[in-house]
């Protein structure tokens, strides 16, 4: 694509810079011998079909691209294009200045024509040069953009690919101890070991589904989170408790898929699975003003034997929502005897707004 | 050794925390007429006090449990029982071995590889055991600094956050900590607790004395080159020169 003529925007201010030129030429004309107005008249135009002239610079410069080829080339090439372009320059001025004859001022313009000629071919071969720096100047603009454009991209590619990864993580002991549940009802109650075989299944199939979309409704988030959650009874029955508050604005709003469900599980395996008597879960989600704030508690034993770091899959949704809003959200975690809590808040947006 | 009633029988512990991994296994062992189900235990604590009480063979023993841990309660095993761990984590399996584990059953659970571990159990039941609590404690160890350390006292079991522990003193044949203005006591070395407490808050200021450096109010000189630790509750404790040296460092 042409520097110039490419860009909107770019013609004018090239055009409008040849104007100062055509007065420098003027000058010289006149130093050379030429009186002002007949100068003026031969400069100024002559000076504008130049500017359109060096225009073609670009081929040359595309061709002898510093980059690509030996600078011997990149200066043979070019002195070239600068002989040649001054070559039809002087032409040009020529058949103007035979034009202009006709018109009684400039009557002696021909005659003099012959001492103008050095100036013409000099000014020629400069303002070429000043031309062709221009081109290679704006490629090399160009060129950097599209460098830094691309990093972009790929930088946004491999976000997604993360994200990707990331959502596919789904605990492998949680399935063997469902199934081991499964097993054991399939004895004792085989329609609980069926109902089991349902919500285990549909909550893999909704963890599957979501992961390929950006954006889901926060109520369906709390719905996978709660076939989750059934299959979790099955194993802890009456030890794990849950309590859920949740605005109906809050809804409505769009959430990454599996952000809730991974604390959840935390809170569940983490938490409340280490106590002797069980405990409770909270869920709360709410909109304040322009943020979704979402809060998962839960009751822990603070003398379990493994500290309550912070999991994969809390660094996870930190590492998701941290590539998805940057500084806009936020993911605190706090310990204060035997609860745990994290809340994370985030700009709310429509479901499927992304 | 364990006194086994009568031959050929063997008497089960089923510890796990979700009852349908318990109902499982009650449903498998009852297809073995020589298996009795003693004891079904919820958690840890259950378990020690089941084995402490009753006359248990085998422990079919899950790992990741409220309160203490399956390997946490091999520790706090007084006589031999045999343990047979399950799981549905494999990653434990090495670990399990190097406590003399009988054998180690991922989840679910299958008929078959649980017929496998009885026979296997049944097997060893006549022989010597190793040191079960001993071995299940050196491989603890591995794992330190301990977080918080556990006492049985008869079948019940107390958890001592390491924070807790103001003075652990060694005597004859085990040591007894001190924490909260309770004493405990616990059949193991000084040197082995030492071993797997944190440095950093724990010092060993004397041959028979650990002190949590937290807890310490003063160094007081009673003699020409011996000293006291006078803690903050106004208890005394006799410091070597070597560990007036350790503790000097610390302070």
């Amino acid at each position: 694509m042409h520097p110039i003529l490419a860009y909107r925007g770019r013609l004018g201010p090239y055009l409008a810079a040849w104007v100062p030129l055509g007065g420098l030429m003027a000058g010289l004309l006149v130093i050379a011998g030429s009186p002002w107005v007949e100068a003026a008249a031969i400069a100024f135009p002559m000076a504008m079909i130049y500017g359109f002239i060096c225009l073609a610079a670009w081929y040359p410069c595309k061709t002898a691209s510093p980059h690509h080829v030996p600078f011997a080339r990149v200066v043979t090439t070019q002195v070239m294009a600068a002989a040649v372009s001054a070559m039809l320059w002087l032409f040009l001025v020529d058949t103007w200045v035979v034009l202009l004859e006709q018109i009684p001022v400039f009557a002696k313009a021909t005659e003099r024509f012959p001492r103008l000629v050095p100036v013409i071919l000099a000014m020629g071969v400069v303002l070429y040069a000043l031309a062709a720096s221009l081109h290679y100047l704006l490629m090399a603009f160009e060129e950097a953009r599209r460098a830094e454009r691309s990093a972009l991209e790929l930088e946004v590619l491999a976000r997604e690919a993360e994200l990707r990864s990331l959502r596919a993580q789904i605990d492998p002991h949680f399935l063997f101890n469902a199934l081991n549940s499964i097993s054991s009802l399939t004895g004792s109650n085989p329609a609980a070991a069926r109902q089991m075989c349902v919500e285990l299944a549909e909550f893999m199939r909704e963890s599957l589904r979501v992961g390929g979309v950006p954006n889901i409704p926060l109520a369906e988030e709390l719905a996978l989170t709660e076939k989750y959650l059934a299959v979790e009874r099955a194993r802890f029955g009456s030890r794990l408790q849950v309590e859920r508050e949740v605005s109906a604005e809050a809804g409505s709003c769009g959430v990454p898929p599996l952000v809730l469900q991974p604390l959840v599980e935390n809170a569940v395996r983490h938490g409340v699975a280490n106590l002797v008597g069980g405990g409770v879960v909270r869920i709360a989600a709410r909109r304040l003003g322009e943020r979704l704030h979402l809060t998962v508690e839960n009751q822990m034993d603070p003398e379990a034997a493994v500290r309550p770091g912070e999991g994969v899959g809390l660094a996870n949704v930190r590492g998701r929502l941290a590539a998805l809003y940057g500084q806009n959200a936020s993911v605190e975690v706090r310990q204060d005897g035997g609860i745990f809590r994290v809340e994370l808040a985030w700009p709310a947006v429509p479901a499927s707004a992304q | 050794m364990s006194q086994t009633s009568s031959p050929g029988r063997l008497r089960v512990a089923i510890v796990d925390d979700e009852e349908p991994a318990r109902a499982l296994l009650r449903e498998y062992l009852s297809a073995h007429p020589e298996v009795e189900v003693v004891a079904e235990c919820a958690n840890g604590f259950e378990a020690v006090r089941a084995a402490t009480e009753l006359d248990i063979d085998l422990l079919l023993l899950d790992v990741q449990m409220p309160g203490i841990s399956g390997f946490e309660v091999l520790e706090l095993l007084e006589h031999d029982v045999s343990v047979v761990f399950v799981t549905a984590h494999d990653e434990h399996a090495l670990r399990a071995f190097e406590v003399y584990a009988v054998d180690y059953l991922l989840k679910p659970v299958s008929a078959e590889r649980l017929a496998q571990a009885l026979s296997r159990a049944r097997e060893r039941l006549g022989r010597p055991q190793p040191e079960l609590a001993a071995v299940a404690a050196a491989a603890r160890a591995e794992i330190a600094p301990l977080r918080r350390v556990l006492v049985r006292d008869g079948p019940q079991v107390h958890v001592i956050p390491v924070e807790a522990l103001d003075v652990v003193e060694a005597r004859d044949d085990y040591v007894r900590l001190r924490s909260r203005g309770r004493e405990y006591r616990k059949q193991q070395t000084l040197g082995e607790l030492a071993a797997q407490l944190d440095p950093g808050r724990f010092v060993r200021v004397h041959r028979s004395f650990i002190v949590n450096v937290e807890r310490v109010a003063r160094i007081e000189r009673y003699a020409k080159d011996s000293r006291l630790v006078v803690l903050k509750d106004g208890g005394k404790i006799p410091v070597s020169r070597a560990g007036y040296a350790r503790l000097r460092g610390r302070l």
